[in-house]
């Protein structure tokens, strides 16, 4: 009897596998344990911007380090990179939550990113700038002021025309506060902050609206007039996963953009794309996996948003088409997404010299054998440039004009 | 007696532990490996990760059902990373999936894998696919529902 006690007690603790040393001192239970992607060693996930002079400025993680680097040769050799957050932390760093970089109206270098907390599916959004041309960074903000250990996660940041500083995230205070009251709350909101101060402070947060996706980026762009535009996929009735679109001016006015009814109890991780034309066109592009609407989508609107053209299906699905941009200079539309044949991955593009009305075909403009991130488009005096990293090439920007 | 039968159940269910099956790098040609050793044979493939938040609910699932059903040939297939083998692990027990044939994505290029599972998924999680004896699949991108897999597990 004993002896049988002694073997159960000797041989228990082997069977458990190890705590790392982050969880050590966190208690038992899953909820406890960090499960986001941290930003680990290097990633490939990273965002750039032109600023006036044409410098092309990027932000990256490496090792809890959130960097900045430019370069004056088209991405060809970067200076050395600023580390903007002297503090270590956890950044998210992949496809959809990657660092994001603007530039305001005065050279100001604005960038934000998530950081990870320790519980899974939680972080906070970062901010901070730089006033002296990327030299130093101003040390972090936390721009949510909900300071839950909940989700404050996906961060997109722009400039607007006046240049305020926007941030929009997903935001989990309402769910939890939905859980407290023994309330239901399908997915996450979408919370705002404006800064009209360079980003030295931020206004309090604003609630954008409700039920939104869970793990998708939201697109946010300047229209020519007035607050910044917000598209995203958002959670409808039934765990309908349709797209969404609404401007960041307090009124919270909501209209949906795709009909697709793609009803999944799942993460697509897989957000849209938005390009607002000078004449006001706004330009989307979106994947959706419905029965009736299976791969990437376009569709404009010459009404800000009340009407919308019929979805144009794009891309070829038997290559997996995916993680779409779109961007516009006046009437000349670009698209750009990801293939994969079965051994190299792709990014095709396909262009539009009327507005979105008839489009070119679709070509390859970039191509890997490994690992890659989303394409982003970038534009500057009437040049476009197809930004791409891939373990194998590293950093590519590929100007798009020669490509018909 | 009843203490000492409790015991011995505990040191039972230690060795069974003992015997949880270790986690295999999912690479090039995992897949066709899979289905090799499964050929003839209805299994269950379920694609999930832990930064999913709707795939903890099949693991739930599947861990009542791998307890229901001992016969219930289940394959997991995370699409983590190899460095995440400890909260893999550590989830798998939680749920007593020990037992499982499970996989971990041990390649950077995850386009490739996830093309030799299946050309039409596009990484959406939770993806589990139910194949039939013949190789054929059911393949379904969300929630799974616990009558579907067990109308499937009695058609078998």
């Amino acid at each position: 009897m004993k002896i049988l006690l002694l073997i159960v007690v000797l041989m228990a603790p082997s069977f458990t596998p190890p705590a790392s040393a982050h969880e050590a001192g966190a208690k038992s239970g899953m909820e406890n344990k960090r499960v986001d992607m941290p930003s680990g060693e290097r990633s490939l996930a990273m965002s750039v911007a032109l600023d006036g002079q044409g410098r092309l400025w990027r932000a990256s993680v490496r090792d809890k380090q959130l960097r900045v680097d430019y370069s004056d040769d088209a991405g060809k050799t970067f200076s050395a990179p600023v580390e903007v957050n002297p503090q270590g932390e956890a950044i998210g760093a992949d496809g959809e939550n990657r660092p994001k970089i603007a530039i305001g109206r005065r050279g100001e270098i604005y960038v934000s990113w998530t950081m990870l907390l320790d519980k899974p599916y939680t972080g906070h959004v970062r901010f901070s700038r730089s006033l002296d041309g990327g030299r130093t960074f101003f040390a972090p903000l936390t721009v949510n002021d909900n300071h839950e250990v909940i989700g404050h996660r996906f961060d997109a940041l722009t400039v607007g025309a006046d240049g305020s500083v926007y941030l929009i995230w997903l935001d989990k205070r309402d769910l939890v506060a939905a859980k407290a009251k023994g309330e239901k709350y399908g997915g996450s909101a979408l919370y705002y902050a404006v800064s009209d101060n360079q980003g030295a402070s931020f206004a309090a947060n604003v609630k954008l609206a409700d039920h939104s996706c869970d793990c998708c980026r939201i697109a946010l762009v300047v229209p020519p007039k007035g607050a910044p535009v917000a598209f995203w996929r958002h959670n409808f009735e039934d765990n309908i996963r349709d797209h969404a679109l609404a401007r960041l001016d307090g009124k919270g006015e909501m209209r949906r953009v795709s009909h697709d009814e793609w009803q999944i109890d799942a993460c697509p991780h897989h957000g849209p794309a938005l390009a607002i034309a000078s004449d006001n066109a706004y330009h989307f592009a979106w994947f959706d996996n419905a029965p009736r609407a299976h791969g990437l989508f376009y569709a404009q609107s010459r009404d800000e948003g009340k009407t919308f053209s019929s979805p144009l299906h794009f891309g070829d699905d038997a290559h997996a088409a995916a993680h779409p941009d779109v961007l516009n200079l006046g009437r000349e539309v670009f698209l750009v997404w990801k293939e994969f044949d079965g051994e190299v991955t792709s990014v095709r593009m396909m262009r539009s010299r009327d507005g979105g009305t008839s489009w070119s075909k679709n070509e390859s403009v970039a191509a890997t054998h490994d690992a890659s991130d989303h394409p982003q488009l970038v534009a500057r005096n009437g040049r476009v440039w197809l930004s791409w990293n891939s373990k194998l090439e590293g950093y590519r920007l590929i100007a798009l004009e020669g490509a018909l | 007696m009843i203490r000492c039968l409790f015991l011995i159940a505990l040191l039972a269910s230690s060795v069974a532990q003992a015997q949880a099956q270790a986690l295999k790098p999912f690479v090039r040609g995992s897949q066709q490996a899979i289905m090799a050793s499964h050929q003839g044979k209805p299994f269950i493939l379920a694609l999930w990760s832990l930064d999913c938040t709707h795939c903890v609910d099949d693991m739930v699932l599947f861990g009542k059902l791998a307890k229901k059903y001992r016969t219930l040939d289940l394959v997991l297939v995370s699409t983590d990373a190899p460095e995440h083998k400890q909260q893999i692990a550590r989830l798998l027990h939680r749920h007593r999936l020990e037992q499982a044939e499970s996989w971990v994505f041990a390649d950077g290029y995850v386009e490739r894998l996830r093309f030799e599972i299946d050309p039409q998924w596009y990484g959406e999680l939770p993806r589990t696919y139910f194949f039939d004896a013949a190789g054929h699949a059911i393949a379904v991108s969300g929630k799974i529902d616990a009558d579907q897999v067990e109308r499937w597990i009695w058609g078998r």
